[in-house]
């Protein structure tokens, strides 16, 4: 008994020693970010501040485009999101409840692109950006998310539309609904959380994408955060650390509050997400 | 109320076939029980009559009207699901009133006919709860109330009992009787349970490997099986079928023979190798010439099963009254009753060799 | 039998109709998207292309011979390969370990789930700003905390020499990415029945020996799965790399995206770069038809 309850001491003490060394760099991000410009360039670093600022994040907001790129990854994130989850549900419905020629065929192609390198796809991608006038846009880069979201997504959906029981639409067909019927009085509502979850994933992927960002937007009235904030570590002139790291802490935000309320929606994505085995 | 009939029809998975030629005529007002082992094609035909699968070729009617190219919602039917596929975002009253609301019913008659179904049903007190709130005996009553609130001409039940406690089966198949016979609608039922179909169904349609074998009253898939693969499959433990050779009025097996009443068999039998069937209870140990040992006897309480050996090696079943005193390894001379024998042709579903008109019917209590 | 007409009924034939109606929008997308920029790729790679004027002549197989008998793309792979080992490695030894200890009862256990899946959510930008801040070789905690205690004497240059940048590389890779390993495997944790570890001690297995005859067999299945999904992932890795430390010094963390991009608009050879993808893609296609294979199978 005494053994065991050592065993379940020293087992706590290691996992929440690795837990928080793996948590130290976003620990440090944040205290960074509430240092002030005079702490932050000491040596030893103090590993907690001696006094707590916001200046940085004042700044941030005030003196430089972080809002304009903000606003953009939110449309942006948005757009695709509501854009692929749209797509994704009808044709998961499709994938998984019709049967016609080809489906098995096409079910296979979603695969082999959820898994295509983007670096393959950006240079065409451009091409055709800059040949119907869109570079520079952020329909251009919404449609780019297109390509690793919509295999994503429909992926995902995929594995949740096959969890509600076919039953279920087969008993609201005998009760004298239509397909579509079926699927909005029926599907829809049981494929709900698999909607908010695979539509967090999309806007976190998206929120998060940099390539496509780098190569087909090159002006701050359009650029998303990743680019933009990337932007504000190469042109300064000397970096300031402190108001980075208060950009990377504001740029998290939507994830922290998806993290805080929504988690349980981000673990079952990834069960369907073809982790199964 | 309406026939239901199924004209030569064909139902294929690929390559697959689940189901060849099938040709069932249900009269109106009917019972059905369609039985059979997993995997024999009943939940395939039930599905089709639904209009949840639809026939690779021949024709499915209700109510005299071809209905192939019929949404399954327009076929006026209901169906009552294993899984009993309640809606689980909805409460029971809404459930219940779903097939009303997607006819365009008022929802002051859909109330009405809720209420009433619900009554029926003994199912009031639990109208706003969610199914996921309920017992199994009471979703499947919801599932009930959902298929007979819009009084459809054909109800359709696919293992509706299965996923109850054996307690509340037997409840349950004592309201689907009397539902039956209040409401006189032509209902078609699946089960692999054969108890279910013996005592419910007026008829059973015994089913096998894509194929019709029987379609008859219990009584007669009983006493007068079709074939060897219904006279295996109806009854627990299930008739014994012993292989042997034919000739003349002598059935030989193990070394043995057993004389026949050939008028009770079809006339141009030749001489070869036949199966003969017997039901354990027309098993009689302790009379007649055939040496056998005894292997194993179950007590059941109110009767007992032995397993007997023949010299040869051939297992039978012999079912006798609790009372008697029987050892494991005892010597013993058995025999069959000569009305109950049956004459099958060799194969798995050789067909049964007895001229029905001679029927050895045995009235059910002096087995 | 031949005779048995075979019409399909009108019913099938609308459902089938409101199947291909429901899929044609992603259907469409995609070969905008994705198929047509997939061709357009295998297109372009056959000419010799100028990216700011987008001006470009036919070229025949000579990408490929370059490809071929260049350095570059050699280099890159192994690059590629080196960057793919390393922080798979790490990210399923870390990853299995951390779940393990995660499906114990520990103190506040949402919690540090929590902080550990943290990293997989987290943009890559704000990852690569933090630990460049983290590797700062001035004022940077790396250094500092290693020096305090007492592992370093000097400061280190993290990023800007080899072979600190690939271990660097890897270290920041496995750090965001393992939390995929430790939820993949804690779900199937999760799943494995308590009674396999009864049996397994009324037989007198100890704990390791446990894991070794109980836990690990039952994650078999899904750790090849997550090697293969993960190794795909990392192979592609580009915003991670290229953020931290561009490739560089000169090219030694240069991996094959990496490499494709510098082509293409560094060094403003489309063509080039288009062929390199296509050659990135043909050595990405084994893993994908393996895993494809494994998925395809269990659906």
């Amino acid at each position: 008994m005494q053994r065991s309850m050592l065993q379940g001491v020293i087992v706590n003490l290691v996992t929440w020693t690795l837990v928080l060394l793996i948590a130290f760099p976003l620990l440090w991000m944040i205290i960074t970010s509430v240092k002030p410009q005079t702490e932050l360039f000491r040596i030893p670093p103090t590993w907690f501040p001696e006094t707590i600022t916001f200046e940085h994040y004042w700044r941030l907001l005030t003196e430089t485009p972080f809002l304009t790129y903000f606003r953009n990854s939110v449309v942006l994130a948005t757009t695709t999101t509501i854009f692929v989850v749209a797509l994704g549900t009808l044709g998961a419905y499709s994938l998984v409840r019709f049967k016609y020629r080809g489906r098995e065929t096409l079910a296979m192609l979603v695969l082999f692109t959820y898994l295509l390198p983007s670096v393959v796809l950006i240079i065409p991608l451009y091409l055709m950006m800059v040949a119907i006038g869109l570079s520079n846009t952020l329909v251009s880069l919404i449609l780019a998310h297109t390509t690793f979201a919509l295999p994503y997504a429909l992926w995902l959906l995929r594995s949740f539309m096959e969890g509600v029981p076919e039953d279920l639409e087969s008993a609201a067909l005998v009760d004298g609904a239509s397909r579509m019927g079926a699927f909005r009085d029926i599907i829809l509502p049981q494929l709900l959380p698999g909607i908010i979850s695979t539509a967090l994933f999309t806007f976190i992927l998206s929120w998060n994408e940099y390539l496509y960002a780098l190569v087909l937007v090159n002006s701050d009235s359009v650029a998303p955060l990743t680019t933009g904030v990337m932007s504000m570590l190469i042109s300064a002139f000397n970096i300031e650390w402190s108001l980075l790291m208060a950009a990377s802490v504001m740029m998290s935000l939507p994830l922290i509050v998806v993290f805080a309320f929504l988690q349980s929606y981000l673990t079952s994505g990834f069960g369907a997400g073809g982790v199964k085995g | 109320m309406a026939d239901v009939t199924l004209t030569n029809v064909r139902k294929q998975f690929g390559t697959f076939v689940a189901l060849e030629n099938l040709d069932i005529e249900i009269k109106s007002g009917e019972f059905v029980a369609l039985l059979g082992p997993s995997g024999c094609g009943k939940s395939t035909t039930l599905r089709m009559l639904a209009g949840l699968e639809f026939p690779t070729s021949g024709d499915i009617s209700i109510d005299g009207r071809v209905v192939n190219d019929v949404a399954p919602g327009k076929r006026d039917i209901a169906m009552v699901f294993q899984s009993y596929a309640l809606y689980p975002h909805m409460s029971v009253a809404e459930n219940i009133a779903y097939p009303l609301k997607k006819r365009g019913v008022s929802a002051a008659d859909r109330k009405v006919a809720v209420q009433k179904a619900a009554e029926l049903l003994q199912l009031e007190p639990l109208l706003d709860r969610k199914p996921k709130q309920l017992s199994g005996g009471q979703q499947q009553r919801v599932a009930l109330g959902r298929a007979l609130v819009r009084e459809p001409k054909v109800f359709l039940l696919d293992e509706p009992l299965s996923n109850l406690d054996a307690k509340l089966r037997s409840y349950m198949r004592a309201e689907l009787i009397e539902l039956h016979r209040r409401l006189g609608k032509t209902m078609i039922y699946v089960t692999h349970d054969q108890l279910e179909a013996m005592t419910m169904a007026n008829r059973i349609a015994v089913m096998h490997g894509g194929k019709l074998q029987q379609f008859d009253t219990p009584d007669a898939v009983y006493n007068r099986p079709a074939n060897r693969f219904v006279a295996s499959f109806i009854g627990t433990p299930s008739m014994n079928q012993l292989e042997g050779q034919l000739d003349g009025a002598l059935f030989h097996v193990a070394g043995h023979s057993i004389p026949l009443d050939r008028t009770r068999f079809a006339d141009d039998l030749g001489t070869g190798d036949y199966a003969l069937g017997v039901r354990p209870e027309f098993v009689a140990i302790g009379d007649g010439e055939l040496p056998a040992k005894i292997r194993l006897v179950e007590n059941t309480g109110h009767e007992q099963i032995v397993t007997l050996e023949l010299t040869d090696g051939t297992r039978l079943l012999a079912r006798t009254d609790a009372a008697r005193r029987l050892d494991v390894g005892q010597n013993v001379q058995i025999g069959f009753h000569p009305d109950a024998i049956h004459l099958f042709a060799p194969g798995e579903e050789g067909p049964r060799l007895n001229k029905n008109d001679a029927a050895s019917v045995i009235p059910m209590r002096s087995r | 039998m031949i005779a048995t007409q075979t019409i399909t009924p009108r019913l099938e034939r609308s459902y089938a109709r409101l199947g291909v109606l429901l899929i044609a929008p992603t259907i469409l997308v995609f070969s905008l998207v994705i198929v047509y920029p997939l061709l357009a790729a295998i297109y372009l790679s056959v000419f010799s292309i100028y990216t700011p004027t987008l001006e470009g002549n036919f070229v025949g197989a000579a990408n490929y011979v370059k490809l071929l008998t260049g350095k570059a793309f050699w280099n890159s792979l192994g690059v590629t390969l080196i960057w793919t080992v390393g922080t798979l490695t790490l990210q399923i030894v870390f990853g299995v370990g951390m779940a393990l200890l995660l499906h114990q009862n520990i103190w506040f256990r949402s919690l540090a789930r929590s902080l550990v899946l943290f990293p997989y959510f987290l943009s890559t930008v704000v990852a690569v700003l933090v630990w460049r801040w983290l590797f700062n070789d001035l004022y940077g905690a790396m250094n500092h905390g290693l020096m305090q205690l007492g592992i370093l004497d000097l400061p280190l240059d993290w990023l800007g020499s080899m072979p600190n940048a690939m271990i660097g590389v890897i270290l920041v890779g496995a750090w965001k990415y393992f939390p995929f390993v430790v939820i993949a495997v804690l779900a199937r944790l999760q799943t494995i029945p308590e009674h396999l570890y009864e049996a397994a001690k009324i037989d007198g297995a100890g704990p390791i020996a446990r894991f070794w005859d109980v836990t690990l067999p039952q994650l078999r299945n899904v750790l090849v799965v997550i090697v293969l999904l993960r190794a795909i992932w990392d192979f592609k890795e580009f915003d991670l790399i290229y953020l931290l430390t561009g490739g560089g010094p000169v090219t030694s963390t240069q991996t094959l995206s990496l490499l494709v991009y510098q082509e293409a608009f560094g060094l403003n050879q489309m063509g080039q770069a288009a062929a390199y993808s296509v050659g990135m893609m043909l050595v990405m296609l084994v893993f994908m038809v393996v895993y494809i294979r494994k998925t395809g199978k269990e659906g």
